[in-house]
């Protein structure tokens, strides 16, 4: 949950204020979706709800722990026992397989058996068969769909997903999303999901928009 | 106004990059590539000046004509005859002594008319150096610097040579003809002509090398040695500049090899690094491009403002590079004259220009060509994220290259030096590459554990293979050969002293004379010390092996066409020597008839069998017989030791003296000086100041050239650093992904640790590997030592490699490590 979430920067002596008194607050198991148009302050929230940048005022509290009070490796603790991230540009590292590309939290997070584990998550993404294959290997499609096996390995109790769909054409957006929803509703995930597509934001229980930095309900 | 409002702007430019740190690597590759070549172009030059503006006074003469016995009256009759001035130099190694020891010398007794060309320069008591065209007045003796330290000697001194006390005229600092000297490295003591006979240290069997001193008129001169050529009996010498000194010759010419070679690797490793860095710099600056051309600058206006900042970085790396060039020569001839009794004359400008030369072919042809595609950049670009960087072709840096290494080979003075180092260049880096390649793939194929930081580290290797291979090739060369230079050679130093037991004989006594055996004998006996045994030794020429003439000049191996031109050291014996083995035939019975046992070496360099009939000559006489053995012998054992030998009886009537070897221990020094009291005409010879004397030359030279290998590893580290700064922002990105994955800074270093460990790792295993294996070719193939290098070169040239590696390159890759997780989302705007 985040409540008066504001973040300003400094630019040649001058304070911008990007983001301004943002509250929000997600259940377990839930689905939120943030949209708004380029430059409104999205992914700016997505970033400070997730740990990967800190607040200028107001606090984000995950799973109970302010995470005002925590320092950047305690907050990547966190992400890596209990937060899942899928991109808009899939962010593969493109030196590792498919099946290495999964592995790699698990390994992060010294898991023991995370290659049957992966394994099984390539297979349930529909991509069984090229594990061994390299990120230039895969199809813009496939690439997405190994991020959400890895998002998803891991058993995180909250994804946050920034354009998921936004790097593909339309038959693959569509089956990105139904697998983003559909293992989603399986593992019983929180879900924030960062987009300007309305479509797929509606299929979320919660819409909220943003506009100049500025949160405000949508109603679902 | 500015007439060239363009060049002042990209200056302004040039310099808030520099300040940014986006050109360090590009600057310092351009600089130390120009350092390399000029600082080996000032070398060598400095060295060729030095042997041919002094051609005459390296002789003292036009023409010397040296030999192993006093010129005959007829070559003085001829040379007066066609008007030509003359002098005669002896020169022989001889004990000279005070009340505070003695020591081995190096003797040159010359006459009144000596040197012919060049002047001596002496130094009187108080240190005033004085040139003068003449040499020592009877009763007179010029010691050097070494000598007057060796013996405490000042100027007014008294210093025994043979049977005479001579005063210490003077301090020898110069002699134009010190390059004609084999003995170099022993101390010189310079003699009147005429004191020679009274000091008795001439006589049957001693080591005594005549110089007759020629000079005159050019035409006549030639016509002289025209006129001598046929008449020169063997092991006589006709020297002329080209041909002084032949082993200081190869001796030099081995180390511009070495310098030559390490030039080009310098160079070619630089312009790895150039290209790596223009690489990064195009990926900089491409959107910038588009950007100038959005706002309407047009490509010509793009061409010169780009162009006018390489000219200006050109310029600085030429201006740093000459100057780094100056030093490090400097640093070596430092280094090495002193080995060289040669005055070094100061570096040419020609050097200077070679570096600048080296800038403007490395600019403009290096970075020039990619950098001005950078005009093609569409301004489109500025709206297309996904339009590809321009690419830059090969074939400019590749001719470039191929012109920098010529370049660098020519400075070699030698073109058929140039075809041979290229081809070996290219082969070294090659085998490198090939073994970087291997070790790649074999970590590849098994997964090496399931820790991230390993994993990740080989698979960033492996995600950018040719800048791995390019890093792991330009580090492991630049080890490789620091490693095969400082710990190979101290350990087959090593190994060769080991090889010496301790109570080994380490004095040799030469020029007995077979009536001195008594007192010889009696001298050790006073001092309570065991005589040593003699044997006899008389100098012989091989003039027939077989019946067939022995022609020198019919064997290609150069220590074949050495040996044969030299005289044998002829000895006889009842018994098999200690320290000898027969490998071939029979050793001779008590009453044998005349026959000889050869050592198997020279038997097989000179082409001698088992049976065949060896003819010498010696003191006018010529005796033959068959060959009935060959013997393996200890050269190590210090011990006298002859290539062929008689059975006794049969030669006793030639002109011989005696040599002998014993251990004395060092606190029984002071009998050294007794010996050669009572004995003035003998010889002898400290092993162990021999040795050291050989090794502080081989140290010299070895220091000079790692000098050298420093430049190298430079450039390999800046290849290092190149690929770094290159592959940086995609290595941020992996951060800031694996941060926002939750990765903790520990994992993060260790990913990055762990690349970093695997290029080190690799490169040390290439080049320890590889100095392992060269340093045991070495051993086996050309010093003959039983000797393999110590294994634990191989770990650690793994942690050498490690260490420069990590000292090196850690502090920019712990800036990646520190990136924040947020990074991972401004990527994703592309």
């Amino acid at each position: 949950m985040a409540s008066h979430l504001s973040r300003q920067v400094d630019y040649h002596g001058e304070h911008l204020t990007i983001l301004k008194d943002a509250s929000l607050s997600l259940a377990r198991g839930q689905s939120l979706a943030i949209v708004g148009a380029s430059g409104s302050g999205k992914s700016t929230l997505l970033a400070l709800l997730a740990g990967l940048d800190r607040a200028s005022g107001g606090e984000v509290t995950l799973f109970g722990a302010p995470l005002s009070t925590l320092d950047e490796d305690a907050r990547a603790a966190l992400r890596l026992s209990r937060v899942g991230f899928v991109f808009q540009n899939f962010q593969l590292l493109p030196q590792l397989t498919a099946l290495e590309n999964v592995l790699l939290p698990l390994e992060l997070a010294g898991h023991a058996g995370a290659e049957a584990a992966a394994r099984a998550m390539l297979a349930r993404v529909g991509l069984a068969h090229r594990l061994g294959h390299y990120p230039r290997h895969l199809s813009g499609g496939e690439q997405q769909r190994v991020a959400l096996a890895r998002a998803f390995v891991g058993e995180p109790a909250l994804l946050f997903a920034d354009e998921p769909t936004g790097s593909l054409d339309t038959a693959s957006g569509h089956e990105v999303g139904d697998l983003l929803f559909g293992m989603n509703r399986e593992a019983g995930t929180a879900l924030v999901l960062v987009t300007h597509d309305m479509k797929l934001a509606a299929r979320c229980e919660q819409v909220l928009r943003i506009e100049d930095g500025v949160l405000g309900g949508a109603g679902a | 106004m500015n007439r060239f409002p363009k060049a002042a702007l990209a200056l302004r430019l040039l310099l808030r990059e520099a300040r940014a740190g986006e050109l360090t690597v590009l600057a310092l590759s351009l600089a130390l590539a120009v350092a390399a070549i000029s600082a080996v172009s000032m070398f060598a030059s400095r060295f060729e000046r030095a042997l041919s503006e002094q051609a005459a006074q390296l002789l003292a003469a036009d023409l010397s004509v040296s030999s192993g016995a006093p010129s005959p009256q007829s070559w003085q009759a001829e040379a007066t005859r066609l008007g030509l001035s003359l002098a005669h130099t002896t020169t022989f190694p001889s004990m000279a002594g005070t009340n505070a020891g003695v020591t081995l010398a190096n003797i040159k007794a010359v006459d009144a008319a000596y040197p012919l060309r060049g002047e001596l320069t002496v130094a009187d008591a108080a240190g005033r150096e004085r040139v003068l065209a003449q040499g020592p007045a009877p009763g007179e003796a010029w010691v050097d610097a070494r000598l007057a330290e060796r013996l405490r000697l000042k100027v007014g001194d008294k210093v025994s040579v043979g049977r005479l006390r001579l005063t210490v005229g003077a301090l020898l600092m110069r002699e134009p003809d010190a390059i004609t000297d084999m003995y170099g490295f022993v101390p010189r003591l310079m003699m009147a002509e005429a004191d020679l006979a009274d000091a008795g240290l001439i006589g049957p069997g001693s080591r005594a090398r005549y110089r007759l001193l020629v000079a005159g008129d050019t035409a006549r001169v030639a016509e002289f040695g025209a006129w001598l050529k046929p008449r020169l009996p063997r092991g006589a010498r006709l020297e002329n500049v080209e041909e002084a000194r032949p082993e200081v010759r190869v001796a030099l010419e081995r180390a511009r090899r070495f310098l030559g070679m390490t030039a080009l690797l310098t160079v070619a490793l630089s312009v790895a690094a150039v290209v790596l860095a223009v690489r990064r710099y195009l990926a900089r600056h491409w959107r910038t491009v588009a950007l100038l051309r959005a706002q309407g600058q047009s490509s010509g206006a793009i061409g010169a403002l780009f162009g006018w900042q390489l000219a200006w970085l050109g310029v600085a790396a030429g201006v740093v590079g000459v100057l780094a060039g100056f030093a490090v020569q400097s640093a070596l001839a430092a280094a090495v004259a002193p080995l060289l009794s040669l005055p070094l004359p100061a570096p040419s400008a020609a050097g200077v220009l070679v570096g600048f030369a080296a800038a403007l072919v490395l600019t403009l042809g290096v970075a020039w060509p990619p950098i001005l595609a950078l005009r093609q950049v569409p301004a489109l670009a500025v709206l297309r994220a996904e339009l590809p960087p321009p690419r830059a072709g090969v074939a400019w840096p590749a001719l470039s290259l191929a012109a920098l290494l010529l370049l660098a080979a020519l400075q070699l003075g030698d073109a058929l030096i140039a075809l041979w180092l290229l081809p070996a260049l290219a082969g070294f880096l090659a085998l490198a590459a090939l073994m970087a390649w291997g070790l790649l793939k074999l970590v590849r194929a098994p997964r090496v554990g399931r820790r991230p930081g390993w994993r990740y580290g080989v698979a960033s290797l492996a995600r950018r293979p040719t800048l791995a291979l390019a890093q792991i090739v330009a580090l492991s060369v630049g080890l490789f050969a620091l490693l095969l230079m400082t710990v190979v050679r101290a350990d087959l130093v090593g190994a060769w002293q080991a090889s010496v037991p301790a109570d080994a004989p380490n004095k040799f006594v030469i020029n007995l004379q077979s009536d001195q055996q008594a007192a010889f004998d009696a001298a050790f006996a006073k001092a309570q010390l065991v005589p040593p045994p003699t044997y006899p030794m008389v100098r012989a020429r091989l003039v027939a092996i077989g019946g067939v003439p022995l022609d020198p000049t019919r064997y290609e191996d150069a220590r074949a066409r050495r040996l044969a031109e030299r005289e044998f050291n002829l000895s006889w014996s009842a018994g098999l020597p200690q320290g000898n083995t027969l490998s071939a035939g029979r050793w001779w019975g008590a009453a044998a008839t005349p026959q000889f046992s050869v050592e198997e070496d020279i038997a097989r360099t000179l082409g001698i069998r088992m049976g065949d009939t060896l003819s010498f000559e010696s003191g006018g006489e010529r005796f033959e017989a068959k060959v009935s053995s060959l013997r393996k012998v200890a050269w190590d054992s210090f011990r006298a030791n002859f290539f062929v030998l008689a059975p006794p009886a049969w030669l006793e009537h030639l002109p011989a003296s005696r040599i002998a070897s014993f251990y004395l221990p060092p606190e029984r020094e002071r009998f050294v000086g007794e010996l050669v009291h009572a004995l003035p005409n003998l010889t002898v010879i400290d092993v162990g100041n021999v040795i050291a004397e050989v090794r502080a030359i081989v140290e010299r030279l070895a220091y000079a050239i790692e000098l050298m290998f420093v430049l190298a590893l430079a450039a390999g580290v800046l290849v290092m650093w190149a690929v770094f700064a290159a592959t940086r922002q995609e290595r941020e990105a992996d951060m800031a992904l694996m941060r926002a994955l939750g990765a903790s800074r520990a994992q993060l270093t260790a990913m990055l640790a762990g690349e970093l460990a695997f290029v080190g790792a690799f490169s040390g295993l290439i080049a320890g590997a590889g100095a392992w294996a060269a340093g045991a070719v070495v051993a086996v193939k050309v010093l003959a030592l039983a000797h393999w290098p110590a294994l634990w070169l191989v770990p650690g040239g793994v942690l050498a490699g490690l260490v420069l590696v990590f000292a090196a390159g850690w502090p920019l890759m712990r800036k990646v490590a520190r990136v924040p997780p947020l990074a991972v989302l401004r990527n994703e705007q592309g």
